[in-house]
């Protein structure tokens, strides 16, 4: 794949704008964006409040803003796949696959990833397990985080 | 959630359609069921055998036959399964008690199956005991036909017409009085497994899905069912209900009970939470009076479909703790329905379910359905919608590739 070029915020944002009318939208110019809204991601979830903000030189971030925290299933500490449990930042792509560049629309990526994420975090609150597949790694950052806090 | 719109009751229907999966034995487990008893069959119906010329065979019933057999709650329990020993017609002579001696005696001649049977015999059944590669119990009930009895059963399968009632079996009773002296079948005990199980298939049958239930059932080597009938699922839950809040006790309301009751209720749902909910509530209307001579009094009467003079609750009277039981259980297993779906989430649902149906088994049955979720991702048949964010079949755009990435323990 070569390298494509990176799709302007205006059109990102018009994209978001489409799938999600009633969504909230600040954009900076090319330099920045941030959307957030509320989703279901079942029939019967829950309501979740997430955010997608993107800087630029600093790629995008997803978060679940509400609620906060997210219950935590028995005897867990952290959340499974994420950047960091208390900023409630999630992991949807392994970086090294480039599965997420600029070069790719939102609507079509990081926030179908987030709501599927949602659902798996469902399943893992009550059972404890993880069964929406990718890549296990030891969260240095996170787990520094823990010790600390230790 | 008092009322679930349609989305959500499609939702929670799938999560007890994984319920059920995850009550299902396994295949392993019931290959190797009709493994051993189809060595049974064999060996009582090879030329040596005294049995030979009556062409024994050993079919299943019950739950094994109708599929609604459940895993026990501890993996380390035996499995029931629950077999008839079919002799076509016998030798003049026999009365019950020479009829179940013969065919205790056949077994006891097999090297491996006599280290298997219990003795003394049961009342009506030989007991087989596996304990090595697989855990079960194997009760066999040797039974008379008369002759051309298979083709009369093929027959009660492809038509309507024919009468299930015609598919009576005899059996031997140690404690009936005539057991060591009449050799007049027709005056013995009698049972009707197989007319139970085209009752039931009748009763499970959706329009717009074939079954062959009990075709299948009947078959030498029949085919472990993945996929269950609406009826089938609800059957399975509710005994593992009955598991869950009896355990061990002798007097919890007995499978037959439950699932002629269920059969009874239900009224060709074609999803399992309607289905359930529907059951529950229409099942106390299928619970007769009738006045009995002996007590002289009403006593509750759940009649066999296909014999309707056997009283399945004819126990009841001696033992109202039974009654009693059965009661409480309806009203308990309501109560756990209707509080889950009165949960305002799916994780809250689920947490509500997990004690009254066992934890493990919901975390299983959540499992399946992750796993599920997962699989329709990778297999690009994971949508989003706009607007809300639902993701299923359905929606606006497929959710693309990716593995996310973190610490998942």
């Amino acid at each position: 794949m070569g390298r494509a070029s990176r799709i302007s915020l205006l059109i990102q944002a018009g994209t978001l704008k489409s799938y999600f009318p009633n969504s909230q939208i600040i954009r900076k110019g090319e330099q920045e964006l941030r959307w957030t809204h509320t989703v279901t991601p079942t029939p019967l979830s829950k309501s979740y409040t997430i955010s997608l903000h993107y800087k630029y030189g600093k790629g995008a971030k997803v978060y679940v803003l509400h609620p906060k925290p997210l219950t935590l299933a028995r005897g867990k500490k952290l959340l499974p796949h994420v950047y960091s449990t208390p900023e409630q930042r999630l992991c949807l792509y392994y970086p090294k696959y480039r599965e997420w560049t600029p070069s790719r629309l939102y609507v079509r990526t990081l926030i179908p990833w987030a709501c599927e994420w949602l659902i798996h975090y469902e399943i893992w609150s009550v059972t404890g397990e993880w069964y929406g597949g990718g890549i296990d790694h030891e969260n240095e950052a996170e787990k520094t985080e823990m010790n600390n806090a230790a | 959630m008092e009322y679930l719109n349609f989305e959500q009751k499609r939702q929670f229907n799938e999560i007890l359609q994984f319920l059920g999966e995850s009550l299902d034995i396994t295949q392993t487990q019931f290959d190797a069921a009709v493994r051993s008893y189809n060595v049974v069959g064999e060996w009582l119906s090879s030329p040596e055998s005294q049995l030979y010329r009556y062409r024994p065979e050993i079919l299943p019933q019950g739950s094994f036959m109708l599929g609604t057999m459940i895993r026990p709650i501890n993996e380390d329990d035996d499995l029931d399964i629950d077999l008839v020993c079919r002799l076509e017609g016998k030798q003049s002579s026999w009365t019950q008690a020479d009829v179940k001696a013969i065919v205790g005696n056949r077994l006891a001649d097999h090297g491996t199956l006599k280290k298997l049977l219990e003795l003394p015999d049961g009342r009506r059944c030989w007991t087989l005991q596996y304990y090595d590669s697989a855990n079960f119990h194997m009760d066999v009930l040797p039974s008379v036909t008369s002759t051309g009895y298979r083709i009369l059963m093929e027959r009660t399968l492809t038509e309507a017409e024919a009468s299930a009632e015609s598919l009576a079996i005899r059996i031997t009773d140690k404690y009936e009085d005539n057991y060591k002296t009449d050799s007049i079948p027709k005056n013995w005990p009698k049972s009707n497994p197989f007319g139970y199980g085209i009752w039931f298939e009748s009763r499970a049958r959706i329009s717009g899905r074939e079954i062959k239930l009990m075709t299948e059932a009947v078959q030498p080597v029949p085919k472990y069912q993945k996929n269950k009938l609406p009826l089938q699922r609800v059957v399975q839950i509710l005994k593992r209900h009955r598991d869950i809040m009896f355990n061990g006790d002798e007097d919890k309301p007995i499978s037959i009970i439950i699932t002629t009751l269920t059969a009874r209720a239900y009224q060709q749902e074609t999803d399992i939470y309607e289905a359930l909910q529907n059951a529950l509530n229409r099942i106390p209307a299928f619970i007769e009076e009738r006045w009995s001579e002996k007590h002289q009094r009403n006593i509750k009467w759940i009649p066999n479909p296909v014999n309707p003079e056997e009283n399945f609750a004819d126990k009841w009277p001696e033992k109202p703790k039974k009654e009693e039981n059965f009661y409480k259980w309806l009203f308990q297993v309501k109560n756990d329905i209707s509080e889950a779906i009165g949960q305002s989430s799916m994780t809250s649902i689920m947490e509500s379910l997990k004690q009254p149906f066992g934890e493990n088994l919901l975390n299983e049955a959540l499992g399946g359905y992750g796993k599920s979720l997962l699989h329709q991702r990778e297999s690009g048949a994971m949508k989003m919608a706009a607007s809300t964010g639902i993701v299923g079949e359905v929606g606006r755009t497929t959710v693309t590739q990716h593995n996310p990435y973190g610490k998942s323990k």
